[in-house]
């Protein structure tokens, strides 16, 4: 009887026990795909952005931009992002303004008579060519792994995609931490290959635009390497240092440029396609700083750059980020200084009396002198996040640049009085989500 | 200088930054601020890649930050 006693005993334990485990089965059966998905979605960050650029009376574009990443610990990341970007609206195609009426054919055009799109520019007026239509799909990722406790690798990609322009790049580098991770250097090499399919073929270089004499693919490659230095400065000063290099060659004009030919008095007396040299080397020097405090943070950056084509530009871009008390909204002002020198071969118009000395000229005037200000004004606020995650947000910004020219030299004759050297003004709109 | 002094220049020059770097930073317990997210090197990445597209279609520098490669027409 004792026995039996202990036996209905056990047998009720048992039971109970069978009960407990099986009703925290159920239970965790019923929990666990809703529990795998936010465990899984908790690994993923997103980060996005919808940007609206609208030029003064040029080009307007729409600018999705998509990155999500996954964090897998131990240091392992992946990171995939996706743009495109829809643009549309009047480009400047290298010409001068004129005192007489200007006519010009689409790139797809063989003459001035069966094009597409022609186009008259009125007196005095920049030529843009009012058809101005692009849409680029991007897509890139980036894969972090780690190698030891203190170095780890990066190997990534990018792909872009245009109707007329085919680029893609390949991307590694190696970072190592020193000084108890105060200091990380890292050393990154890229290689980038780019396919040309202009509309209408690639001109000639500096032939007769009225000839339209035009080949077929062309192709560009470019290499790079950069080094970068990390230095943690004191507990709210965070430093880098990054030295970079690249060299591109093959095709680097814009097939779609052309330069005014005028006379002694000013008159256009006709156009040729620009052509650029065929090899460009870019050196640059930035600096960055980070400096935060119990409700603000600055970022100061700096760049000088230089190439091979004479072009010199410094930088320097200012970002303060201000919260409010309870630290879920904030508000960040911008503010970017730029200024460039002209390429050696940048030549608003050609002489006509210049003859076949020239080899090569370009007007495009992004590589003009010029000074380019920035101001932007960013407001952010914190979302509810269910994982707990404290960098959920929507931001707002917006952002206002202008380009003015430097070094104008004054045209002759007929062009006195008429703007040669319009600014650049643009607009920027953006709305971020990141969860 | 011949390339064996240069490589010779450049890794004393390198040891001496590192060491230097060494009498700087803070412990793991004091990277409260550093932590933050707007005070990481990659913070507003998003914002930056609509700028540095912008930029780059624009002017005739680009990079400096990251690799300066284009993967766009535009440039």
């Amino acid at each position: 009887m004792q026995l039996g006693a202990d036996t209905r005993g056990v047998r009720r334990r048992l039971v109970a026990a069978t009960c407990a485990l099986l009703t925290a089965s159920a239970t965790r059966s019923q929990a666990t795909p809703r529990a795998s998905i936010d465990e899984m979605l908790s690994d993923w960050r997103l980060d996005s952005a919808l940007a609206y650029y609208h030029e003064d009376g040029r080009i307007q574009a729409i600018e999705p931009v998509v990155s999500v990443s996954r964090d897998f610990g131990d240091g392992e990341t992946l990171d995939l992002n996706f743009t495109f970007d829809s643009l549309t609206g009047s480009s400047p195609n290298g010409a001068l303004p004129s005192r007489k009426p200007q006519t010009f054919a689409s790139p797809s055009g063989t003459s001035l008579m069966l094009a597409h799109h022609s186009y008259t520019t009125a007196p005095g007026e920049l030529p843009v060519d009012p058809h101005y239509h692009d849409q680029r799909f991007a897509l890139g990722a980036d894969w972090t792994l780690p190698l030891t406790r203190l170095t780890r690798v990066t190997v990534g990609g990018k792909f872009s995609d245009e109707h007329d322009f085919l680029s893609v790049t390949a991307d590694a580098s190696i970072a190592h931490d020193f000084n108890d991770k105060n200091t990380t250097v890292s050393l990154g090499l890229f290689d980038e290959n780019d396919s040309l399919s202009p509309i209408g073929g690639a001109p000639v270089p500096l032939s007769d635009y009225a000839l339209f004499e035009k080949t077929g693919h062309k192709s560009k490659n470019g290499a790079g390497v950069l080094l970068s230095v990390t230095q943690v400065m004191t507990r709210t000063w965070l430093t880098e240092f990054n030295l970079s290099a690249d060299r591109f060659t093959g095709y680097l004009n814009d097939p779609y440029k052309i330069i005014s030919v005028i006379d002694d008095g000013g008159d256009t007396v006709g156009y040729v396609y620009e052509n650029r040299p065929q090899s460009r080397t870019r050196r640059s020097a930035y600096l960055e700083n980070r400096v935060g405090w119990e409700r603000a943070s600055a970022a100061l950056s700096l760049r000088y750059m230089s190439d091979s084509w004479g072009v010199h530009s410094a930088t320097a871009q200012l970002n303060l980020r201000q919260w409010n008390a309870e630290r879920d909204k904030y508000l960040e002002p911008t503010a970017r200084w730029y200024r460039q020198t002209a390429a050696d071969f940048y030549t608003p118009w050609l002489l006509n009396s210049a003859g076949p000395d020239v080899t090569v000229a370009s007007s495009d005037s992004r590589l003009g002198a010029f000074r380019a200000l920035t101001y932007g004004l960013k407001f952010g606020m914190k979302l509810n996040d269910k994982f707990g995650r404290d960098d959920s947000e929507l931001n707002l910004r917006v952002e206002y640049y202008q380009q003015t020219v430097e070094s104008a030299v004054p045209g002759p004759g007929s062009l006195q009085g008429l703007d040669l050297y319009p600014s650049l003004k643009a607009v920027l709109l953006e709305i971020g989500f990141s969860y | 200088m011949n390339p064996g002094k240069m490589n010779l220049a450049v890794i004393v020059a390198g040891a001496m930054f590192l060491s230097g770097c060494a009498s700087l930073g803070v412990k793991p317990w004091q990277r409260d601020v550093l932590a933050r997210k707007d005070m990481q090197l990659s913070a507003g990445s998003i914002d930056s890649a609509v700028d540095d597209h912008l930029y780059f279609s624009k002017e005739a520098s680009s990079g400096g930050r990251s690799f300066a490669g284009g993967g766009c027409g535009c440039n």
